[in-house]
């Protein structure tokens, strides 16, 4: 179950890194201006189920992640993730239905990504940028209930300072944007348990579904969305010994829609699990429900 | 017939004048085509900083064209350096900056 959830919340992580006209499950290489601000909010709704043990566990997280991204300069941004989580875990123990639940606020992640490459055309763009930052352990970590210390996933934070790093690359034109993204992040051990790293590999195709064609101005555009991320995260380590039900591949497609103005943005989509290859007895993640604002300022 | 004549020369040379005072005193505009610039969201930063420039009255973009049109304040140049600068802090190129015929408020062309 860790695997997933941890897979999962992995996914809503880099979910933030985007605050443009954008993939909405992970970042982009499009620009902040120099001085400015883009604000991302992002409500979502997770089920993991399909437990084959007794157990009969069954997750589901809710929560609002905040972004806010700096321009310091044209090329280099600075990025602050803050999550808010209401996890509920419900299973089957001794033949007594339990619920384990916990809210609050996680771990805040903050990273700068560099564009390294611009390549710009009239009414088209290339870019790449390489990104890199930290996972600070903010959220609770040791949050207890009547049965004793809530498990890992249930926590709202890791306790871990982890790093994470990767490179996107995105070519934008007036008619539609390919995004792709290559992510790595590296867990450290906290509370005698460290979650496997994780490896995404990440793409997005946005495409203008209206206006058909452009008039003058700015007009607003709305977007199909249609992304695919392949996260293999590897096997939990706990009490120095690796645990055979952690680790996996999962293959997400995500279909949503975007409204894309010159001040702000409205998203939704949903992240559903195609294929899962996970190890033992893992939960299955069932969806990824998402939806969202993004202000520029 | 001459009073009339000289009075008519007149009238046409002071509304000679007058039109010719409106041109001089019409704001002046630069068109710049800028590479890059590829979705409504990406407009604001360019727009937002062309318009913190001293002396520019209005920043006005058309993404088809990958064009902005930048009306400055009665006796006010752009200056190219400036205007490059600015597109390179949004995050964008400057391919070609040129003046152009100003527009009124009323949407005509001066």
């Amino acid at each position: 179950m860790k695997t997933v959830i941890k897979v999962g919340l992995s996914t809503l992580c880099v979910w933030a890194g985007a605050a443009w006209s954008a993939p909405i499950t992970f970042n982009t290489a499009l620009p902040v201006h120099e001085g400015g601000y883009v604000l991302r909010e992002q409500f979502m709704y997770m089920k993991i189920a399909d437990d084959p043990t007794p157990a009969q566990r069954d997750m589901q997280v809710s929560g609002v992640m905040s972004v806010l991204g700096y321009g310091v300069t044209s090329d280099f941004a600075l990025f602050g993730m803050l999550p808010w989580f209401d996890k509920r875990l419900d299973m089957n123990m001794g033949g007594q239905n339990i619920t384990r639940q916990k809210s609050g606020v996680g771990d805040l992640t903050l990273f700068g990504r560099y564009t390294a490459y611009q390549y710009d055309a009239p009414g088209r763009t290339l870019r790449i940028a390489p990104f890199l930052g930290v996972k600070t352990p903010t959220g609770e970590d040791n949050a207890r209930d009547g049965f004793g210390r809530l498990p890992s996933p249930v926590q709202p934070g890791s306790g871990s300072w982890d790093a994470l790093g990767g490179a996107v690359v995105t070519y934008q034109t007036l008619d539609f944007e390919i995004d792709g993204q290559l992510s790595y992040k590296a867990n450290r051990e906290a509370n005698s348990f460290q979650a496997g790293d994780v490896a995404e590999l990440d793409a997005s195709l946005q495409y203008r579904l209206w206006p058909g064609s452009l008039g003058s101005g700015v007009p607003a555009f709305l977007y199909g969305v249609l992304e695919a991320n392949l996260v293999h995260s590897a096997k939990d380590d706990s009490g120095g010994i690796a645990d055979p039900n952690s680790g996996g591949t999962t293959l997400f497609l995500s279909p949503g829609l975007q409204y894309v103005t010159r001040r702000w943005i409205v998203e939704a989509g949903v992240q559903i699990p195609v294929i899962q290859h996970l190890n033992g007895t893992a939960l299955k993640n069932n969806y990824v429900l998402s939806t969202g604002v993004r202000i520029n300022f | 017939m001459k009073l009339k004549t000289f009075t008519q020369h007149i009238a046409i040379a002071l509304s000679l004048i007058l039109v010719a005072t409106g041109v001089l005193a019409a704001p002046l505009s630069y068109q710049l085509r800028v590479d890059g610039l590829s979705c409504p969201f990406c407009a604001y930063g360019i727009e937002k900083k062309l318009g913190a420039i001293e002396g520019v009255q209005s920043v006005e973009t058309n993404l088809k064209d990958g064009v902005v049109i930048v009306t400055m304040q009665d006796g006010a140049t752009l200056d190219e350096a400036m205007a490059k600068k600015a597109v390179k802090e949004a995050g964008f190129s400057l391919r070609k900056l040129e003046p152009v015929q100003s527009v009124s408020e009323g949407g005509r062309t001066q």
